[in-house]
């Protein structure tokens, strides 16, 4: 369901989306204060932990593909190893460096500047269609890209197209091709496709993908099977498959962070004056968490706190799951919706969505609560729902932001 | 990301001022885009500046950020270490400053003319957005660990 107004969906004063607003610029003021040595340990050892596993899985197959008495076993450890290190630099290392939770640092290294990452997709690209239009737009129908990633329909206010019913099958190569699907994502295929992509921006991002994806390809395909000689096969095969489990977990992870049932999108309306305090209101109303334990939100990047990471996306994501019993409470404390729940749950119901979104909506019921009635919006037409130009795209007034942080920090002496 | 990076040497021209419009002031103002008004170095598009801030590209050229990280404004803005013009590479808020030298008219959103440029360098920044009740409605960059400060018309 789309929301046009969130304080009317949630029945809130003003002076209560005020008063949640002063309570998460404290709890983000808190976090600020107190990060430090022990956060920077954690990045560094677990930057450290990758590595060692992406060189295991490199040397296990360099040598174990050798001997045919080793070869199987060295195909499956070299592939989970390498596997994990891929699943640990995109999702907690490379997604979290990239949105600057440790810049503060001062790490010439880890640094939103200069990190690249091990996928497809060119890391400044991902900062202009990850940090800005998702998190900026977050599931604003229309602007925010991520809703769908162009080739799905996730919402019943986008408009029913016979194409949709290839859904499931598109939906699967999406999976299968996770990290391609991501690097053409900030290429905007749909405004190329109706010229209106500036053609200059164009051909420099499609050079910037053709520069990576062939780096990567042969980086995975060629120079490591070539350094296991008459064996490459086998490394190449291990290869294909660390990618294609780094694909389908990382598909996963995203999908269940704004899809499950629950997780609200937005209209146009809904960005128009919005105070920092709604913008708060509007990232809790359309994200999703899952539960686990801490080595299943490491390996998810700690995107299992999906609520947590749009309300502070440049806090360290280390410390989402302390910030996730206080927002929690927030949320109980005024009656807001606190959407979470297993991780096969929340993918059954994202995966739901997209097999029943594949039917013109007179087949199919909505799985979500309706909206209030709102009698002078509900005779108006259908929005023009097309992906927005960077100039089409209106600014936020205000939202968060760091504006809390301890004089300390602010000090540049 | 519709607007490519630009050089220095290639930014489009302020045709009152003469002078190279950034890519932070580089369109009109939503939503009366496409009005045929040339970009202008006087104010500072938000939607722009916006940009900047979260996909870490360079206020002058629109580039992908490096280190250290430039940060152009007044005596003001630097006393109180927030910055309205987003982070620049360090050689772009150069030039910037060399070519804003000696303008007696308000540029870059400023409310009045800059004598003196002032240009911070940092490695990180936090981009803070005004709040509901704040007098100035405009979202600042504050440098984080800054490693020096320079001021000055423009480098001797």
């Amino acid at each position: 369901m789309a929301i046009s107004d969130v304080k009317e969906y949630t029945h809130l004063t003003e002076d209560e989306v005020e008063q949640i607003g002063r309570e998460l610029d404290a709890i983000r003021a808190e976090v600020e204060e107190s990060r430090g040595a022990a956060d920077a340990a954690y990045i560094n050892r677990l930057i450290k932990i990758q590595r060692a596993l992406a060189a295991a899985g490199r040397v296990t197959l360099l040598a174990g593909t050798r001997s045919r008495r080793t070869r199987k076993p060295a195909w499956v450890a070299g592939a989970a190893l390498l596997g994990l290190a891929k699943i640990l630099e995109n999702m907690e290392i490379g997604h979290n460096v990239m949105h600057g939770q440790w810049d503060w640092m001062n790490d010439p290294e880890i640094h939103s500047s200069n990190w690249e990452w091990d996928t497809a997709q060119p890391a400044e690209q991902w900062k202009h269609s990850h940090n800005y239009i998702h998190h900026q737009f977050t599931n604003v129908l229309g602007y925010d890209n991520d809703i769908g990633y162009g080739i799905l329909r996730m919402a019943r206010e986008q408009k029913w197209h016979p194409y949709y019913l290839g859904q499931p099958v598109y939906n699967s190569l999406l999976a299968a091709l996770f990290q391609w699907g991501v690097a053409l994502h900030d290429l905007d295929l749909e405004r190329i496709r109706k010229g209106e992509k500036d053609p200059k921006e164009m051909k420099r991002q499609l050079r910037q993908i053709l520069r990576k994806g062939r780096n990567q390809v042969l980086k995975d395909y060629v120079v490591y099977p070539a350094l296991s000689g008459r064996h490459w096969r086998t490394t190449m095969t291990a290869a294909a498959t660390a990618n294609l489990a780094r694909n389908l977990w990382s598909y996963v992870i995203i999908f269940c962070g704004h899809f499950p049932d629950g997780a609200m999108h937005f209209t146009e309306e809904e960005l128009e004056n919005e105070t920092r305090a709604e913008w708060y209101l509007r990232q809790i109303l359309g994200a999703a968490n899952f539960e686990g334990g801490p080595l299943l939100h490491i390996l998810s990047g700690n995107l299992g706190f999906q609520i947590e990471h749009h309300l502070f996306p440049d806090l360290p994501s280390n410390r989402y799951a302390e910030i996730a019993v206080r927002v929690r409470a927030l949320c109980d404390k005024y009656d807001l919706p606190y959407t979470v729940g297993p991780l096969h749950r929340q993918y059954g119901q994202a995966l739901r969505t997209i097999v029943k979104l594949s039917l013109p909506n007179h087949l199919t019921r909505s799985d979500e609560p309706q909206p209030p009635e709102r009698p002078e919006t509900a005779d108006r037409p259908v929005r023009d729902r097309r992906r927005r130009s960077d100039d089409e795209r209106p600014p936020r007034r205000v939202e968060l932001g760091a504006w809390t942080r301890s004089p300390r920090e602010r000090s540049h002496d | 990301m519709d607007a490519a990076p630009r050089l220095f040497a290639e930014l489009p021209r302020d045709a009152e001022l003469q002078v190279p419009v950034p890519f932070a002031c580089g369109t009109p103002t939503y939503p009366e885009s496409h009005d045929g008004s040339g970009p202008s170095v006087r104010a500072l598009d938000s939607r722009r500046v916006t940009q900047c801030a979260l996909s870490r590209v360079c206020g002058v050229c629109g580039a992908g950020l490096g280190r250290p990280l430039a940060f152009l404004g007044s005596q003001e803005e630097a006393d109180q270490n927030a910055f309205h013009f987003p982070a620049s590479h360090l050689e772009c808020a150069l030039g910037l400053r060399v070519a804003l030298a000696g303008l007696a008219t308000p540029v870059l959103g400023q409310p009045g003319p800059v004598d003196d440029w002032t240009l911070l360098t940092a490695a990180a920044f936090e981009f803070v957005r005004p709040g509901s009740t704040d007098l100035d409605p405009r979202p600042t960059f504050q440098p984080v660990q800054s490693r020096s400060t320079s001021a000055g018309r423009g480098p001797s």
